[in-house]
């Protein structure tokens, strides 16, 4: 079993707000003019991250399952004359590098994730496997149930960030990852996201030969 | 009296770049865009560009002709009148 | 035996397509000097602007459903050697920046619902996985630019951790509109075809399609990745800090790794003129006197795949004994250590390889052999 001890813990779960409401309530966390400029996924995993103060020295996992959804479709929309602005902030790993971007951030190691069935599960194992002493795992989602009309997005705005050092004095929780576990095991990001936010414990098989299992103290 | 292409121009910067916090008349003939006190950068530049192609006819070609572009909003006004259709130069209804 | 994080991480095997063909055949065309990119309009068949692209060939960049890529990545991994890939023991870690995203243009082009089918990254990955066979073990990394670099620290990790026996990176990244528009509407896709690490007036890149694979295990002989590093800047999208230091402080574990060996190094240059001129000159420094080459100024930039791509035709190298040079480079070049013309590289031990994306994201291996 690989494990880490949980040491902070921060959700954006802002329910049906849209993205001039979320930018009206976190443009405090960044410069002046930064947040003209971000989606909505970025702001909240900016909420997520700046309680944890991300350094140089740790690994960052980021994962996200339909990413930049609104950046994407205004993106597609701009052709023929196609946004410079909306391509590059439609890419992965946009969200996470327009926070530390606008904070001037620079971190070693920096692992984006997408995927969907067993994104959670391998998360957290690039996490837990992350050389230094302290990983911090983030993901979310913006609201875009229907994209381009064909459906497929998130339903929900969410976003979480976890520390997680190899020290359990003081843990809120820890988040392991244990051998067997069914070939066909899966979690989705949105319902670690809500067993997060509640502090409820997970146990279930997350991905072949890897079965999760989150706790709290 | 204002330069009309000027207050155009600056007009233009603002909605493009959805400057909320600043006015048209606030940005200065001379000073440069990018990389003062406007807090533009090379994207916003980019994001310009695309604007003023499509409002202007003129072409842009590289990222270089950008910057240089872009010196200040003066410039730019020269550049535009220079190589645009006298059409496009026209007030806007 | 010795523990896991103390064994060399082998290279098993590597393959690679580009529009010159497959490894073997793209290291030969980079050595008589062939230029696989051509100028094309920048949207394919919606025309515009003369672009420098390098699709396979026959491919439109106009997406059909299913795309015409996937018998690409069927050639492809056809050389993979077999195992049940995707099973807990047999990792998959798919690497790409853009996935299927030609789909989604597509799809907002003519509204056929039947190229949603791999749209989304997720979609690609299940899609393609099915399609080869795979179990569900598959991690999809998304990187951008050194989205192949990162599959590969991650598979070292799992194989050192004891989670694998084997792990599989597969890379792949086929250029559509919505992406030779972005970088058009960027300006250095800009109908100048790339010199990479020279020093021109203006900086152009080109575009292609790139889609490779390694496997890796622990143990000795052969090929190995002896070092592997990464470093994030964060200080702006599509630039870096003009003191280099982003590259210096990725490059500075793997030339830790690499003292005392005779090196040539693979590295980035896409044609662009400030990441170049920073790139050539920190790597110049960091690696006095190491021959530089970039074969982009041939294959175009294949963006997600093309850390991959890049390793692949540099073992192909290896195997030749002769690197082939960075094609389409006019002097003066940012340095001396620029190889414009190919060279003999039997006298050599190691290549390091280094890419670089968009947020100043680094990332570099050093390749050493027997």
């Amino acid at each position: 079993m690989i494990e880490r001890f949980i040491h902070a813990v921060a959700v954006e779960d802002p329910g049906p707000e849209e993205p001039a409401q979320t930018r009206d309530r976190l443009r405090d966390l960044f410069p002046p003019g930064a947040t003209r400029r971000m989606t909505q996924l970025g702001l909240v995993i900016g909420g997520v991250l700046h309680p944890l103060d991300p350094r140089e020295t740790d690994a960052i996992v980021y994962a996200s399952t339909h990413a930049e959804t609104r950046a994407l479709e205004a993106y597609l929309a701009s052709f023929p004359n196609a946004s410079p602005m909306l391509f590059q902030t439609s890419i992965h790993p946009s969200a996470v590098q327009q926070v530390l971007i606008a904070w001037e951030r620079p971190v070693g190691q920096f692992f984006p994730l997408a995927g969907r069935l067993q994104i959670v599960a391998h998360a957290v194992q690039t996490a837990l496997l992350a050389s230094g002493s302290r990983s911090i795992l983030c993901g979310g989602e913006e609201r875009k149930p229907v994209l381009l009309g064909q459906g497929a997005g998130s339903a929900i705005t969410f976003a979480f960030a976890l520390a997680l050092t190899p020290d359990p004095a003081g843990a809120l929780g820890a988040l392991a990852l244990a051998g067997g576990g069914a070939p066909d095991g899966r979690l989705l990001l949105c319902d670690f996201f809500a067993a997060v936010r509640d502090r409820r414990p997970l146990r279930q098989a997350a991905a072949p030969g890897l079965e999760l299992i989150l706790s709290w103290t | 009296m204002a330069d009309a292409l000027l207050v155009r121009l600056k007009q233009l910067i603002v909605d493009t770049l959805k400057l909320d916090d600043l006015r048209a008349d606030q940005i200065p003939d001379d000073e440069p865009l990018i990389g003062s006190g406007l807090n533009l950068d090379s994207i916003d530049a980019l994001e310009l560009v695309v604007q003023l192609e499509r409002e202007f006819g003129i072409k842009i070609r590289s990222s270089e002709e950008t910057r240089a572009i872009l010196s200040s909003v003066a410039h730019l006004a020269a550049y535009v009148r220079a190589h645009a259709p006298p059409e496009k130069l026209l007030p806007l209804p | 035996m010795a523990p896991p994080d103390s064994q060399p991480l082998r290279l098993r095997a590597t393959g690679c397509r580009t529009a010159l063909g497959d490894a073997r055949a793209t290291c030969a065309g980079l050595l008589l000097g062939r230029r696989a990119l051509e100028l094309l309009p920048v949207l394919g068949s919606e025309g515009g602007d003369p672009v420098p692209l390098a699709p396979l060939p026959g491919r439109n960049l106009m997406e059909t459903a299913p795309p015409a890529w996937l018998s690409c990545l069927d050639e492809l991994a056809a050389e993979i050697p077999p195992a049940p890939w995707g099973s807990a023991r047999h990792p998959v870690f798919v690497t790409s920046s853009n996935f299927g995203v030609g789909s989604l243009y597509a799809v907002q082009r003519t509204g056929d619902p039947r190229h949603f089918a791999t749209g989304m990254p997720f979609a690609t990955v299940e899609f393609i996985g099915a399609r080869l066979g795979w179990g569900t073990n598959v991690t999809v990394v998304s990187h951008a630019c050194v989205s192949a670099h990162v599959g590969l620290l991650l598979a070292e990790r799992g194989l050192r951790a004891g989670l694998a026996d084997r792990a599989l990176v597969f890379s792949f990244d086929f250029i559509s509109p919505f992406v030779t528009g972005g970088f058009h509407a960027l300006k250095i896709l800009n109908g100048g075809m790339p010199a990479p690490f020279s020093a021109r007036a203006t900086g152009s890149i080109g575009l292609g399609d790139g889609a490779a694979f390694a496997v890796l295990e622990l143990g000795q002989g052969g090929y190995r990745l002896s070092a592997q590093a990464t470093h994030n800047e964060m200080h702006h999208f599509t630039g870096n800090r003009p003191d280099g230091a982003g590259f210096a402080t990725c490059l500075a574990p793997v030339a830790a790794a690499a003292a005392g060996r005779r090196l040539w190094i693979k590295g980035h240059g896409t044609g662009t003129l400030e990441a170049g001129r920073l790139e050539s000159v920190t790597l110049a420094s960091v690696f006095p006197g190491a021959p530089l080459v970039s074969w982009k100024g041939s294959l175009g930039h294949t963006l997600g795949s093309c850390g991959l791509v890049e390793l692949a035709v540099a073992i192909a190298a290896l195997d030749s004994g002769r690197t082939p040079g960075t094609i389409a480079a006019e002097p003066p070049c940012f340095t001396d250590t620029v190889a414009i013309a190919p060279f003999a590289n039997g006298g050599f031990d190691g290549v390091v390889l280094a890419s670089n994306a968009f947020g100043g994201a680094h990332a570099a291996c050093l390749l050493s052999h027997d």
